[in-house]
């Protein structure tokens, strides 16, 4: 079946948390027979943790690969050649449940890299919000084609007991909602073509997870086609949108008036509110009359049921969740075929013409092998994993020697790279694996053996110059920081090695083993680095652990460019270098974080586009040394001096210094950020030995710490944009305790058409800490917030001025580091001549 | 305390102080042991004996240098300024001049030599009466809980009182005592005996708390760090306060630094220390312990290391200092790259030694073949491991292809192949013509005068 690769859907299942996907996801598993359908809606077959069963949320994203027929009637609605092969009715879908909370958002970007279509449930209740938002924004940026599915309609009919004209405002608000984010993230005229949805085609879909139900207007539309002797797609046109039928005169309108009634609610939600009533109310002698009518029969042994038991019954037989989302899944969503052709651009870094291009591209089996990890996935075997990715190009096969390329590879050379042979590929179904022999492109399965080689993600190749794949970019940071030390000391190599695990298992989680010595785990907000830690005591390492409170970690920055010329002079006193420091203008340093602007552009078109976004002088912008730290970060080294003698000699030891110096600060060696650094003239002695590594590295340390020094040094802290959802009572609430901690508010509306309020604010991650609970706990549990990384921010205060804020950070942090308590001295740095 | 200095500046601009020797002349004979070093020299028939001084001793060392002479018929050799540290004895030194023994002046480290060595203390100054009642005040005498003293080697001749009391007050503990011949307990140039005078070895001071009796520095360091007792103070007799020493900082950073050894990829040797056979034996073992881990290692031999002349070898990932333990060079923050003891290189690539460690090992000669802290080599294999430090895969890369044929030339061209990787990285490589793309110019008058303050640039 994998090898026809025209039937295969990869998708993921991505919302707001809480809208339901893991239940609705159970209906389309209990189709294929995995679960039992009666089951369905309550098992969360997806959620195989016992945390996530526990807490009712999902944590990590989890795959299933399940084997579908469509009826013959049903594919004639997939009119693309690429998205059917003849003559075959099966389909393979894979798809991934993905967790809701924004704290587990690089699961999602996980998910979304290795498939194709996206299905984006929301909860018709509360509508579409932050992180329907967010993950939407994302799938679209990785050119995944979403579809829409309404959820929770037994809510909005048994506890909102909403009007039927009432519901259908609500859906079209929705579904707007839904293509003005998509619209305003994709270009219509793009390759991935017209990708909003529209209930009218049938990429739409409304019903219920956790009874089982679901419908498209495509199953209405069959029901009336018959009868009303109109073709499918007129029809299901006709079903949604300002079309009213008046029931007298059989006349189709454009208009509401007081005898027609809009379609949709007198042909779609009509018979659903009729079996509704009927059952709720106990009215036993119309539901004979009305399953006959809508051709249901019930089982013997649901026979005595009655109430919300039956009507899931019911429901479920009537309209069955499964069949429905298969077809728009099956339909809507593109095969690999399809979607590959115009994914490839964004997923391969290296020439878009070479064999490994080409075979991404056409989605050829007979191709170079081309396979992204995007994540590990643990097993059984303590501290192995599964490598799970997809398969963009040839085929992936047991035994075979393949190149493992790691996100620090580049071509032509030896770093992260590694031949090794592939153990075994296998499927994963949920909490199962299954062997097989070899996987074809398209396809979505997990590799034993290659997990030693990767620390999270991957390319892996047969093509000798093949490029990576583009790494994944995370929508959230890890800026949450706690330190974590055995119990008992001597557990210490215990937790180191559940550490790597921990690092491995978790596509954002960051443990990094401090110049201090420190353990650090590094996690996106408190409830994922909760689900971390509890990882590494109870599964990673498996001793007690203690862990300090989260704290932030800091950036260092300017705020004004250098009061005087910094000079330094090599321990020899025969080199001089004058420099200073500046800050960035506003944006760029997030430009270089975001890839806009970055080492490895063209020089001129880089200087090119600082000229114009900046205002640098062109001259200058041309000769940036380098980025740093790691080469790569937010801070830069622009050569402004003249005629300089030998300066090209010692470049590689003044950027060696550069980048010691932007990763370990002068204040409290933290990074630095926003910083660039202007050499103005430099002094060198005629003989080479005289001005080696050894004269100019510690020089260009101490003068870049001069230069930091006299800028007006300020600390940066990071900034979380937080969305608040609540009643319009709670929100002086919220302001409240907002203001304690140091968060404002730079926005408030009323989401429409529904009595709650959404409010942004920016909130400083180290005043987040206990937020929820204190959010909760002034609004009466009414108000939910959601906290992403938004970005960093000056910390009001000098640092160097005892008493102020920035002063006890820095203190505490060298204190922390083992650094000498007190502020660095400038004259160890600056010379005179 | 005679340190590297890090700082070029600060060792020429150093003063010393110059101690009028009239004062201390009538009490040299007994001060630095004249008559028991002339008794030594002639026992031992030694022909020609160098008199080695600290720094801040040489004021002193002519007048010794008569006294001796005055007694006996000997030639003498006054050494001064020696090569890495005045703790150590430097047999090279005296083998320049062929001499047969070396008379050790001023504080010592008591490390092992390959030539005969008279070492005469310092006598230091201790008013052991009201030390003792300190001690006494601060420590309550608990027959649960033993004690052992150590006190500063400036205190040896009042070693007899110290003991008297100690043993007074506290009869069920234990007194660390100087030691400097060799002795099968010795341990840091101490022995730990009881009342009894019956000898112990070091792990007997597991429970024990430790008080040392002197001034805080890298000698108590030292002791607090590789000797493992239950808590660690210091009493400084001249102000009479007590302190409670405790490294877990210290401790952290160095497993940290323990880590960086694996992740690096070349290993710099770096010798500070000629004394001795030991130290070759220590250079190979580590040059072994590198090689059976793929990793590469260089020799490094700058002199006192500091600050500019490590940095003038970027490609070197860390340096294993093989120096005397009695330097804080190990525990600076200011250099390129960091500087570790072979001890650490040892936890990280030895994978028989306990990954854990909560006492260190500061003298290398521990680990040597025959000494207690000995370890044989593991047999590495080819694995992969996380980093925790750069979060990126660390690969060991072993060479299992020992000396057929074929290897030769492979090897060579790996080596070739590696030295290029590191010059691709840099963007200048030297001595490159770039014929015809330098325009043609007319000379110029340069730069002129000195380095100090060239004519062009601005007072």
């Amino acid at each position: 079946m994998m090898d026809k690769k025209r039937n295969i859907r990869n998708m993921s299942v991505i919302a707001h948390v809480d809208h339901g996907k893991s239940t609705l996801t159970d209906s389309l598993v209990s189709k294929a027979g995995i679960i039992a359908g009666a089951r369905a809606g309550e098992t969360r077959f997806t959620d195989t943790r016992k945390d996530e069963q526990d807490r009712c949320i999902t944590i990590k994203s989890t795959a299933i690969s399940m084997f579908f027929e469509l009826e013959e009637k049903d594919m004639v609605f997939i009119t693309n050649a690429d998205q059917r092969e003849k003559g075959e009715k099966g389909f393979l879908i894979n798809l991934i449940d993905s967790p809701g909370h924004v704290d587990f958002s690089s699961e999602v970007t996980a998910a979304l890299r290795v498939t194709d279509g996206a299905l984006v449930v929301v909860d018709c209740v509360s509508g579409v919000c932050v992180q329907t938002e967010t993950v939407l924004r994302q799938a679209i940026a990785e050119r995944i084609k979403p579809i829409l599915f309404m959820n929770k309609m037994d809510r909005a009919l048994l506890e909102l007991q909403l009007e039927a004209e009432e519901l259908y405002q609500t859906f079209q608000r929705i579904v707007e909602n839904v293509n003005v984010i998509i619209a305003t993230y994709n270009d219509d005229g793009g390759p991935m073509g017209e990708v909003r949805v529209d209930p009218s085609k049938g990429s739409v879909g409304f019903g219920s997870g956790l009874h089982g139900w679901a419908f498209t207007l495509k199953q209405f539309a069959e029901m009336y086609a018959d009868k009303f002797k109109i073709d499918l797609v007129k029809l299901m046109n006709r079903l949604w949108g300002e079309n009213f039928f008046n029931a007298k005169t059989k006349k189709w309108a454009k208009q509401k008036d007081n005898d027609n009634k809009r379609s949709f609610c007198m042909y779609v939600l009509d018979p659903i509110y009729k079996v509704f009533d009927a059952i709720m109310n106990f009215k036993k002698e119309e539901i004979d009359g009305l399953l006959t009518k809508i051709g249901v029969t019930i089982k013997h042994e649901d026979a005595d049921k009655d109430g919300k038991a039956l009507l899931k019954v019911v429901m479920r037989s009537w309209l069955p969740a499964g069949e429905a989302l298969l077809q728009m899944i099956a339909i809507h969503l593109p095969s690999p075929v399809v979607a590959q052709k115009y994914r490839m651009e964004m997923l391969y870094e290296g020439p878009h013409d070479d064999e490994a291009a080409l075979g991404i591209k056409s989605c050829d089996p007979e191709a170079p092998l081309m396979m992204y990890v995007s994540k590990m996935v643990p097993t059984s075997d303590k501290g192995r994993f599964y490598a799970f990715g997809r398969v963009f190009s040839g085929k992936v096969v047991t035994g075979q020697k393949a190149r493992i390329m790691g996100p620090n590879f580049q071509p032509g050379k030896k770093e992260d790279l590694y031949e090794k042979t592939i153990q075994r590929t296998i499927l994963m179904m949920g909490r199962y694996v299954e062997a097989i022999e070899d996987v074809p492109c398209g396809n979505i399965c997990g590799l034993v053996g290659v997990d030693q080689f990767l620390v999270k993600t991957g390319t892996i190749t047969t093509f000798k110059n093949a490029h990576n794949m583009k790494v994944m970019k995370f929508s959230v940071s890890p800026v949450v920081r706690v330190a974590v030390e055995p119990k008992n000391p001597a557990d210490l190599p215990k937790l180191v090695e559940g550490l790597k695990r921990l690092a491995k298992s978790d596509p954002m989680v960051q443990c990094i083993n401090e110049e201090s010595g420190e353990h650090i785990v590094a996690g996106a907000g408190e409830l994922h680095l909760e689900i971390c830690l509890k990882d590494l005591e109870e599964d990673h390492a498996c001793i007690p652990i203690k862990k300090s409170d989260p704290v932030v970690s800091y950036r260092e920055t300017v705020s004004e460019e250098s009061d005087q010329m910094c000079l330094s002079k090599s321990p020899n006193k025969h080199n001089r270098l004058f420099m200073k420091a500046q800050p960035m203008p506003e944006g760029l340093p997030e430009d270089i974080d975001d890839g806009k602007v970055n080492p490895r552009d063209d020089f001129k078109t880089r200087a090119r586009y600082l000229t114009d976004k900046y205002e640098y002088d062109v001259t200058e912008a041309r000769k940036i040394w380098c980025f740093g730290p790691e080469g790569t970060g937010p801070n830069i080294m622009v050569d402004c001096s003249k005629g300089v003698q030998y300066l090209n000699e010692i470049k590689d030891s003044v950027v060696a210094g550069f980048q010691w110096a932007a990763k370990e600060g002068v204040m409290a060696e933290e990074n630095l950020r926003g910083v660039r650094f202007n050499i103005y003239d430099v002094t060198l002695h005629t003989d080479a030995i005289h001005r080696g590594g050894g004269q100019i590295i510690p020089t260009t340390r101490r003068c870049l710490y001069a230069c930091l020094l006299t800028a007006q040094p300020r600390l940066m802290e990071p900034v979380y944009l937080c969305e608040i959802q609540c009643p319009e009572v709670a929100v002086g609430g919220i302001y409240g305790v907002l203001n304690r901690r140091r968060g404002h508010v730079f926005e408030e509306s009323q989401v429409a058409g529904t009595p709650m309020f959404v409010v942004k604010a920016y909130l400083p991650v180290n005043e987040s800490f206990g937020f929820t609970a204190d959010l909760r706990s002034n609004t009466g549990g009414q108000a939910f917030p959601q906290c992403v990384f938004d970005h960093w921010q000056i910390l009001p205060g000098d640092p160097c001025e005892p008493g102020s804020k920035p002063y006890v950070v820095v203190q505490e942090t060298r204190k922390r580091k083992g650094l000498k308590e007190g502020l660095p001295d400038l004259s160890q740095y600056l010379d005179k001549l | 305390m005679a340190n590297f200095t890090t700082d070029g500046k600060l060792c020429i601009e150093r003063e010393i102080e110059i101690n009028t020797p009239d004062k201390q002349f009538d009490d040299l004979l007994t001060r630095f042991d004249i008559s028991e070093t002339c008794q030594w020299i002639t026992d031992n028939n030694f022909q020609k004996v160098c008199l080695q001084f600290p720094d801040e001793l040489l004021g002193v060392s002519a007048k010794i240098y008569q006294e001796i002479k005055k007694k006996v018929e000997v030639d003498l050799y006054i050494l001064g300024d020696t090569s890495y540290a005045s703790c150590c004895v430097d047999s090279v030194a005296a083998m320049h001049v062929q001499g047969n023994a070396v008379v050790h002046y001023g504080h010592s480290c008591f490390t092992k030599t390959n030539i005969p060595v008279f070492t005469v203390l310092p006598k230091d100054h201790l008013d052991v009466d009201t030390t003792m009642k300190v001690l006494h005040d601060n420590f309550n005498s608990d027959d649960n809980v033993k004690m052992c003293l150590f006190y500063d080697a400036g205190f040896e001749h009042c070693k007899d009182k110290i003991s008297e009391r100690w043993f007074q007050y506290y009869p069920q503990s234990y007194i660390s005592f100087v030691q400097i011949e060799e002795h099968p307990h010795r341990f840091l140039g101490r022995v730990i005996r009881n009342k009894g005078g019956e000898e112990f070895p070091v792990e007997v001071l597991k429970d024990c708390i430790c008080i040392h009796v002197g001034s805080r520095g890298q000698t108590v360091f030292n002791y607090t760090i590789s000797i493992a007792a239950s808590e660690w103070y210091v009493l400084d007799p001249n102000t009479s306060k007590v302190e409670h020493l405790q490294e877990t900082m210290w401790f952290r950073r160095r497993r940290f630094l323990v880590e960086k050894c694996k992740d690096a990829n070349v290993v710099g040797l770096l010798i500070c220390k000629l004394a001795g056979d030991q130290t070759k034996d220590i250079i190979s073992r580590m040059k072994e312990l590198c090689k059976v881990n793929g990793k590469k290692s260089y020799i490094v031999s700058v002199g006192k290391p500091n600050v500019p002349k490590l940095a003038n070898f970027p490609e070197i990932d860390i340096y294993v200092m093989i120096a005397c333990p009695e330097n804080d060079l190990y525990s600076a923050r200011d250099f390129y790259k960091p500087i570790v003891y072979p001890y650490e290189l040892e936890v990280a690539l030895n994978s028989k030694r306990d990954p854990y460690f909560s006492t260190h090992i500061t003298d290398y000669d521990q680990l040597l073949p025959g000494r207690p802290h000995h370890c044989d080599i593991d047999h590495v294999k080819e694995a992969t491991d996380v980093s925790l430090i750069t979060g990126k895969i660390r690969e060991t890369k072993v060479d299992t292809n020992q000396g057929s044929s074929t290897d030769l030339a492979e090897k060579q061209n790996w080596a070739l192949e590696s030295i290029g990787q590191n010059l691709q990285d840099r963007s200048w490589k030297g001595l490159e013509q770039k014929l015809g793309e330098t325009e043609v110019k007319k000379a110029e008058v340069g730069r002129m005068g000195i380095p100090l303050q060239y004519s062009n640039e601005p007072e």
